[in-house]
């Protein structure tokens, strides 16, 4: 088993922030995913301020000239990466209406390069059908690490819009790489019932990076009822598909994302996942038993537990005692 | 930690250097290194978008940009 899903998608974070490889960040697998992240912060943090005397000249100059006289200049002469790191050092009012008169493929590519510190304030003043456009032009692309950060900066509204328009399966990518917690909540809470049905559909049928992000996502969220509400879908599912899913938890590193995902579900649903044959392999219950045990889950296990059938809970216990 | 490396480091992390003490020396090392390359293929990609940018420019233009940019 490698590193856990949370340090997967740090890894990938800190290699784009460096513009490194995989195989360049490797070593930092061995760090929690916490040290990963506040690495990448301070890297990024580096890297941009590195040439910011530069770049806030030419944002004074922009106060000289007309909106349309800027425009036409930067669309002209300057590449996307340098307009974005010029309209980081703009008050975002005046880079917002220069955004808002630019189009969407250029605009989309400066986002890739927009420092992360400054993003939030200017995304929610750019208009916002444009900035709709820009989040569907991103997910063409596949880039579903920038609208992960970018997902902090999304208002209410963009994300009502982003559930109701982008494919499931590219949301559930942009939240496998989603900063804050508890912005992901938010997001998924903002879904339609249809679209949560979707997205768990889609996490239990995709390939497997599509599982690794279903189960990252109902790992993620800070809301029970929600988790609950998500893992009360998948249960819906033909025992083939459950078992897939377990073994998917099993082999990334997600047993803790599993285990809290059944707990948070009504008794029903949980009689439906401990019925499953799946679980009369000892290998398999082992799995299970460490990630409580690793993961201190024996109380939030606990009424799970008293609703396993007299012989589950005997192989459990043995296996729980075997350690 | 040796200390050029930890030089390197402190300058990037400041006081979160502490965060990856934990590292084996050769996973130091090539953190140095990527953190290194990193910044050269920041002023690398920086260095070819101001070069197109000048070439956009008109000509009576690009002294004046050239110097705000810093070339």
């Amino acid at each position: 088993m490698g590193e856990d899903l949370a340090t997967r998608a740090e890894l990938v974070k800190l290699a784009r922030a460096l513009g490194a490889s995989a195989d360049e960040v490797a070593f930092a697998a061995a760090l929690p995913h916490t040290a990963i992240r506040r690495l990448r912060e301070r890297a990024v943090g580096v890297l941009y301020d590195e040439h910011r005397s530069a770049f806030r000249r030419v944002a004074a100059i922009t106060r000289l000239l007309p909106t349309a006289v800027n425009v036409r200049i930067t669309l002209r002469a300057f590449p996307p990466l340098l307009a974005a790191r010029v309209a980081g050092e703009m008050p975002p009012e005046r880079a917002a209406e220069l955004a808002n008169r630019m189009p969407v493929d250029y605009l989309a590519e400066a986002c890739l390069h927009l420092d992360p510190r400054r993003a939030t304030a200017l995304v929610q003043l750019v208009r916002p059908d444009s900035v709709l456009a820009i989040v569907r032009a991103l997910v063409d692309r596949g880039e579903f690490i920038t609208l992960g950060r970018l997902l902090d900066s999304a208002t209410a509204s963009l994300v009502r819009d982003v559930a109701a328009t982008v494919p499931t399966d590219a949301l559930l990518r942009i939240g496998f790489y989603a900063e804050s917690d508890e912005q992901l909540t938010h997001a998924v809470a903002l879904l339609p019932p249809a679209r949560m049905r979707a997205i768990v559909r889609d996490a239990l049928s995709g390939p497997p990076e599509l599982r690794a992000a279903g189960l990252r996502l109902v790992g993620r969220l800070t809301d029970d009822e929600l988790r609950g509400r998500l893992a009360e879908y998948a249960t819906e599912s033909t025992d083939e598909t459950l078992i897939s899913i377990l073994q998917t938890a099993i082999d990334t590193g997600a047993v803790r994302e599993l285990l809290v995902a059944v707990a948070a579900m009504g008794e029903p649903a949980q009689r439906r996942v401990l019925a499953l044959s799946a679980l009369a392999e000892p290998r398999t219950l082992g799995h299970l038993v460490r990630g409580v045990e690793r993961h201190n889950l024996w109380l939030r296990m606990a009424p799970t537990i008293t609703l396993m059938d007299p012989d589950l809970r005997r192989r459990f216990a043995e296996a729980a005692n075997l350690g | 930690m040796r200390g050029d490396v930890r030089e390197v480091l402190t300058h990037w992390l400041g006081a979160d250097v502490h965060a990856v003490e934990e590292l084996s020396d050769e996973a130091l090392e090539e953190l140095r290194a990527v953190l290194v390359s990193a910044k050269e293929r920041q002023a690398a990609s920086l260095r070819a978008a101001s070069d197109e940018a000048l070439r956009q420019m008109p000509p009576v233009l690009r002294g004046t940009v050239s110097k705000i940019l810093g070339r």
